[in-house]
């Protein structure tokens, strides 16, 4: 396996600019997940990387080589497609042995090669049938062993998972975790889905609009986002319009006065996860808001509840179905107090 | 019964009811006609006028006299070389129009679809031109100092063959087109990713997945090269002549009904067989694992 660094990448469609200004190192054996919404230019860096697109200007580098304008064939990546793009006149062993046979790989060992692919992804048994006996799944795991087979130095992954039903779908999520780990495969995975991102990858890079908002640690992106579209991307956000009016207070455009922590004097908007949000009839700490409840919605694990604030406000809030019941004031009409703490604000100034 | 069982059961004989004018239509003019034709190939043909019998007289004729089993095998070879040409050349056009994304896409399938608007007549008429001695091609050849005297073009077999080609062409484009658009062409993708070059994946797995496609094709230009009348006429002359004109002569200028029949006969008998045996030899090439 291999390290990739894109440098500068662009890709431009006539007018309408795809993808602009990514670079990024992915080091060898890290799984980097590319997140977005689609149309942000996540699958097109990918196919960058494959060398499906040709990008305007940057360069692409594996291990020490710059791939730029190195043709699909000779660059050796191993793709699993969306759709899977088995070849349907093949049987599975086919499929497997024609990437094997490309690279010249003598027939012994390619064989072999097929056998140990196919025991990695649990489908030896279903070597001689064709694609269309398979179900959705099986059909997943073939692709990713054609992909492996070939030993390639990069292991890139288009929406792998979104043909999938939802139980399958994190089952196949752990198992392409748990062989990337294995195999210390340098991995891209693309995926539109912010959960399949969060649990599967070691860095992520979140798009929009053909640019990287952020790239970092799940929980770096998650706690403390650069943007608001990360923010809102990632998960929920009570976000408060207003100005630091001295260092640690932020007044929202309400007067709301809000304890916050950090230096951002420029801070124009202050965000709050839902679920870092505590309701109680006492005021808890600096940032005590009293309000009532608007409405509730019994989620199973969760109780989502809309509190609206005596300044104006209406925020979310996502209390624990815990235990301690009895401590939820959530029917609505309840008066509460919603407080978080300085530390869980988020500084965002655009 | 419940409304549910009632209502599938009244749409399916709509649906019967609805295919039964065709039906009756095509047994009319096609099992009919071809029945009486098969019936009079066996009656006894007396220097002008037919009499009724049963005698292989008018197929022993086709077999034993050479120059029949010279029309005979400028028929298949003309539409063999027919068919392969529309296949080498029609085939990478399907295949970008297949792949194409361009809003010019739809002007070019209507372009495709123009010259079936015109008659094969006509076209026969405008290769005449091109063709002629004192055609488009020689005086361009003559222009170009490439030959001093006018190379005879028209009334060969390879006249009947351009014209043949140029015909049959838009409906092996079309029927392969239609097909290759049911193509997921990430497969091709997929085959470049794992180490394929573009002439590999194409013979790998373009072609075998297009190959029903192909063969049906195949199959319908075949037949329609093998039953050409108008061009073999217009192009050919008297430099080659082929089945559809030799049985039509026998039928109209010498009245030999039985002869005719007996050509007209061989004709769709060599044609079904060709047909059926080129198509089966592409699916087991290609298709034997994709039946299911």
């Amino acid at each position: 396996m291999a390290k990739v660094s894109l440098d500068r990448l662009k890709k431009q469609f006539g007018a309408s600019v795809a993808v602009s200004d990514f670079s990024l190192e992915i080091a060898d054996g890290e799984l980097v997940a590319f997140l977005g919404p689609s149309g942000c230019g996540k699958t097109t860096t990918l196919r960058m990387i494959a060398g499906f697109t040709e990008p305007t200007a940057g360069t692409i580098r594996i291990g020490e080589d710059d791939v730029t304008n190195v043709p699909v064939h000779k660059r050796n990546t191993g793709m699993v497609f969306q759709g899977y793009a088995l070849f349907p006149h093949m049987t599975v062993g086919e499929n497997v042995a024609f990437g094997l046979e490309m690279h010249k790989v003598p027939s012994a060992e390619r064989d072999k090669r097929i056998g140990k692919v196919l025991d990695m992804v649990r489908m030896s048994e279903l070597r001689d049938r064709y694609p269309r006996q398979l179900s959705g799944g099986q059909q997943q795991r073939v692709a990713i062993a054609r992909a492996l087979a070939i030993e390639p130095r990069v292991f890139l992954l288009d929406e792998p998972l979104s043909n999938l039903d939802a139980k399958l779908r994190s089952e196949v999520r752990e198992e392409i975790r748990a062989l990337q780990r294995r195999l210390g495969l340098t991995t891209i995975f693309v995926t539109h889905d912010q959960e399949e991102a969060l649990a599967i990858s070691d860095r992520m890079a979140i798009m929009h609009d053909g640019k990287v908002q952020q790239v970092g640690f799940p929980e770096v992106l998650y706690e403390k986002p650069a943007n608001l579209f990360v923010a809102n991307f990632l998960g929920k956000m009570n976000i408060f319009a207003g100005h630091v009016e001295s260092p640690g207070r932020f007044v929202t455009e309400n007067k709301l006065a809000l304890a916050i922590e950090g230096s951002g004097a420029a801070a124009t908007q202050v965000g709050v996860r839902p679920e870092r949000i505590i309701l109680s009839a006492e005021p808890l700490g600096p940032n005590a808001m009293p309000g009532v409840v608007d409405s509730s919605v019994y989620l199973g694990s969760l109780i989502d509840v809309r509190v609206r604030l005596d300044s104006g406000e209406l925020i979310g809030c996502q209390l624990p179905n815990s235990a301690a019941a009895g401590a939820r004031p959530a029917a609505p009409g309840t008066r509460v107090h919603a407080c978080f703490r300085a530390g869980d604000c988020v500084l965002f100034s655009e | 019964m419940t409304p549910t069982e009632r209502n599938l059961r009244n749409g399916r004989r709509l649906g019967a009811s609805l295919a039964f004018p065709a039906s009756i239509i095509v047994l009319m003019v096609m099992v009919v006609p071809i029945f009486m034709l098969f019936r009079y190939s066996f009656n006894h043909f007396d220097s002008s006028v037919m009499v009724e019998g049963f005698t292989f007289e008018s197929y022993v004729k086709f077999f034993q006299d050479p120059y029949y089993r010279k029309v005979f095998l400028n028929t298949v070879g003309v539409a063999a070389v027919s068919t392969v040409l529309a296949l080498v050349l029609g085939f990478p056009v399907a295949y970008f129009l297949a792949k194409s994304q361009s809003r010019y896409k739809s002007l070019f399938i209507i372009l495709l679809v123009f010259p079936l608007m015109v008659g094969n007549v006509v076209r026969a008429a405008g290769w005449m031109v091109i063709l002629g001695n004192a055609g488009f091609v020689n005086f361009v050849m003559q222009w170009l100092g490439v030959i001093d005297q006018p190379v005879r073009l028209l009334y060969t077999p390879l006249a009947v063959v351009v014209g043949t080609t140029a015909i049959v062409l838009p409906y092996l484009i079309l029927t392969l087109q239609s097909v290759l658009e049911g193509i997921d062409f990430s497969v091709e993708e997929a085959a470049q990713n794992l180490g394929a070059s573009f002439p590999t994946t194409f013979r790998r797995i373009v072609l075998p997945i297009a190959a029903p496609g192909v063969a049906a094709g195949t199959m319908l230009v075949f037949i329609l090269s093998m039953n050409a009348y108008a061009t073999p006429v217009l192009l050919g002359g008297s430099g080659i002549t082929m089945m559809a004109p030799a049985l039509y002569d026998q039928i109209t200028k010498v009245s030999n009904w039985p002869f005719g029949s007996a050509l007209a006969l061989v004709l769709v008998t060599a044609t079904l067989i060709m047909a059926l045996l080129s198509s089966w030899l592409i699916h087991r090439r290609y298709v034997k694992t994709m039946a299911s």
